[in-house]
């Protein structure tokens, strides 16, 4: 059979049609719209979690998961050239640093706080602190008792740049260690709860302060987030083989946060979608009904002249594909105008537990835009099957007694 | 003008055969007759006209000869397959390949020009697109509506449809022309063109015609005339056909 008399049959009552295609068009475009929205969130979270935890992370698995003994973790200066050696073998690695982390106690006149000491590799390309210094100076390779403040714990304790706090700390032997520390530079960060409890300090002098001269993890960057997974088997299985027994873990493993809000919008768009296919399934289904109706004659002439209930049920069907093609693509169309618009308008926000606000963005492309196309173009689809069987399976006989 | 015998060399070949066909309905618990026990045959190049009252059973004949409707009881036979014993599918090939139908409301095809309606039965029969082109042009030829052939249903007059409606029905080259009323919404003048081309169609295709009227002008045209009363079928005997001006000579 062929696909242009379904697309004059759906263009016979213009009118009628015009409606089907706002309706589908507009379930389209909400879905594109809200999905957008949600994957250009999605997308931010994702870039601030690589900047907070790298690509990927080496570690003891006890330190990961938390039940580390002491300081037993912590991997030497001959194993840490090892697997830097290792790494630096694979294509997609981009860079290599590492880490040091431990808890203290800092002191400013009467006031004290616990806080979590992050030590990093001052000017290293895979993560550091220096794009979030916005007073004051980043960390320098050649810094002693130099430290980077969160804003939060900043205000909270009165202090500037160039302020002096001591920091107390347990060293790996478990004495007790006491440091003064210049405040170089104040940074942001889009957490507060971050700019309160952690300090960034050289890591060199951290080992200095600990005395030792290990590190807890290897942080590695890679050319692209989407090679993650794949890095994450091929360095694994280079680590079982030269049977080095660290821990890698990903991002998206590390980012507790990004799980749980990938989670909530993957829900979110789960129901509205629902939402929108249950609303476009019925008042499509009611349309068509009655425009299936309306032709009942028309269709036993079609049966009469011996065209099969099947041939019958494919026309009206194509002619529901033309309507679910045109209706999807006038949504998308209209998803995309909405996102404009409202990508043009720079919306700010600041969302809950942040201390910076970020603009409010809808992500188009052609990935945003496939999953509510697909919605429009099943279900107007789907709502279209029930009235073609009972209207293509009408006896030829009583359906040319119709009027 | 001239006997069947002259246009149409397999006349006298038995095409249709209805065998003690009656339909029933039930209506409030009651068995109501549309046909009873009605024996009917067919032969090559026939054009019957069946005529009878409004309720008379004219219709449920032609739905049940055109195998668009079944039985309660008897068969129809066409070219010795009885289609009591074919499918749904089968009885749709049927009519596709032998059996052309003509409507008293024409039943065009609103969305699709004159030539397209006519071409139709020619894209169930999944024929190459030069080869349609080359049979809508000439069918279009014959019955006389070549130049309006982009037009659609709703821009041509009834008599105009109609003629639409005949080639559409013989495009596919059938042996059996079934019309029900096919004069009812013409007026006399566009009555007779239709009927006559019929005829001529008949003549030239050795089609076998059945035309189920109520219409008395339409009895002049027939050479077998049948009349149905309460569901019976009454044989008219044969007929000398009408002599029209307008009739071509073969």
């Amino acid at each position: 059979m062929t696909w242009w008399i379904p697309l004059r049959s759906l263009l016979r009552n213009r009118r009628r049609t015009l409606l089907s295609v706002a309706i589908i068009a507009l379930g389209t475009a909400i879905s594109l719209f809200v999905y957008g929205f949600l994957e250009d969130s999605r997308l931010q979270i994702q870039a601030a979690a690589v900047n907070e935890y790298g690509n990927l992370q080496l570690a003891s698995a006890d330190l990961f998961d938390d039940t580390a003994d002491g300081y037993d973790y912590l991997i030497d200066p001959e194993r840490e050239a090892q697997v830097r050696n290792l790494l630096s073998q694979h294509a997609a690695v981009t860079g290599i640093t590492t880490q040091l982390q431990f808890p203290g106690l800092i002191a400013s006149g009467k006031q004290t706080q616990v806080v979590r000491v992050t030590a990093q590799v001052p000017g290293n390309s895979v993560l550091n602190a220096d794009k979030l210094v916005f007073k004051g100076r980043p960390l320098d390779e050649t810094d002693v008792a130099s430290i980077l403040m969160g804003r939060s714990l900043a205000d909270r304790l009165g202090l500037h740049v160039d302020d002096v706090v001591t920091l107390t700390l347990t060293t790996v032997n478990g004495a007790y260690n006491a440091t003064p520390l210049r405040i170089v530079g104040i940074y942001k960060f889009t957490s507060e709860q971050v700019e309160l409890q952690t300090l960034f300090m050289p890591q060199s002098f951290a080992q200095l302060l600990l005395g030792t001269r290990g590190v807890e993890r290897l942080i590695v960057g890679l050319e692209s987030i989407s090679a993650t997974d794949d890095a994450k088997e091929a360095i694994v299985s280079q680590l079982d083989r030269a049977s080095i027994e660290l821990d890698v873990r990903t991002w998206f493993e590390l980012s507790a946060i990004y799980q749980q809000l990938s989670g909530f919008f993957d829900l979110l768009f789960g129901f509205l979608t629902l939402a929108v296919f249950i609303l476009v399934f019925f008042i499509i289904l009611q349309v068509l009904t009655l425009a299936f109706l309306e032709r009942t004659r028309e269709i036993g002439t079609l049966r009469a002249l011996g065209t099969t209930r099947s041939e019958v049920f494919r026309q009206l069907l194509i002619e529901s594909a033309w309507l679910a093609l045109i209706g999807s693509a006038a949504g998308v169309l209209t998803g995309v105008l909405m996102g404009w618009g409202f990508n043009a308008l720079g919306i700010e926000w600041q969302p809950p537990g942040t201390v910076e606000t970020s603009v409010l963005a809808v992500r188009l492309g052609l990935l945003t835009a496939a999953p509510p196309f697909l919605v429009g173009v099943v279900s107007t689809l789907l709502s279209a099957v029930f009235p073609a069987i009972q209207t293509s399976g009408i006896r030829v006989v009583d359906a040319l007694r119709v009027n | 003008m001239g006997t069947i015998s002259q246009f149409c060399h397999e006349q006298g070949r038995s095409f249709l055969e209805a065998q003690r066909l009656t339909k029933t309905y039930q209506v409030g618990g009651s068995t109501v007759y549309a046909l009873r026990d009605v024996d009917f045959t067919a032969a090559q190049g026939d054009f019957v006209v069946i005529n009878g009252p409004s309720g008379s059973g004219k219709t449920t004949f032609l739905n049940l000869i055109s195998a668009i409707d079944r039985p309660t009881e008897g068969e129809v036979v066409v070219e010795g397959v009885s289609t009591n014993t074919l499918n749904e599918k089968q009885l749709a090939q049927l009519r596709k390949e032998k059996i052309g139908l003509i409507f008293q409301t024409f039943n065009l095809i609103p969305v699709l020009s004159a030539a397209e309606n006519a071409e139709y039965p020619l894209l169930l029969q999944k024929l190459s697109k030069s080869e349609r082109a080359k049979r809508v042009d000439a069918i279009l030829g014959e019955v006389g509506l070549r130049d309006l052939a982009r037009r659609r249903p709703n821009e041509l007059s009834g008599g105009q449809r109609q003629r639409i409606a005949i080639a559409r029905a013989l495009i596919t080259q059938p042996k059996l022309v079934l019309a029900d009323e096919p004069t009812a919404n013409l007026d006399s003048e566009t009555g007779a063109q239709v009927m006559n081309l019929m005829r001529t169609l008949n003549e030239e295709h050795c089609v076998v015609f059945i035309v189920v009227t109520h219409d008395p002008a339409v009895t002049q045209y027939a050479r077998r005339q049948i009349r149905i009363h309460d569901g019976c079928l009454q044989e008219g005997g044969a007929h000398d056909v009408v002599d029209t001006a307008s009739q071509p000579a073969a």
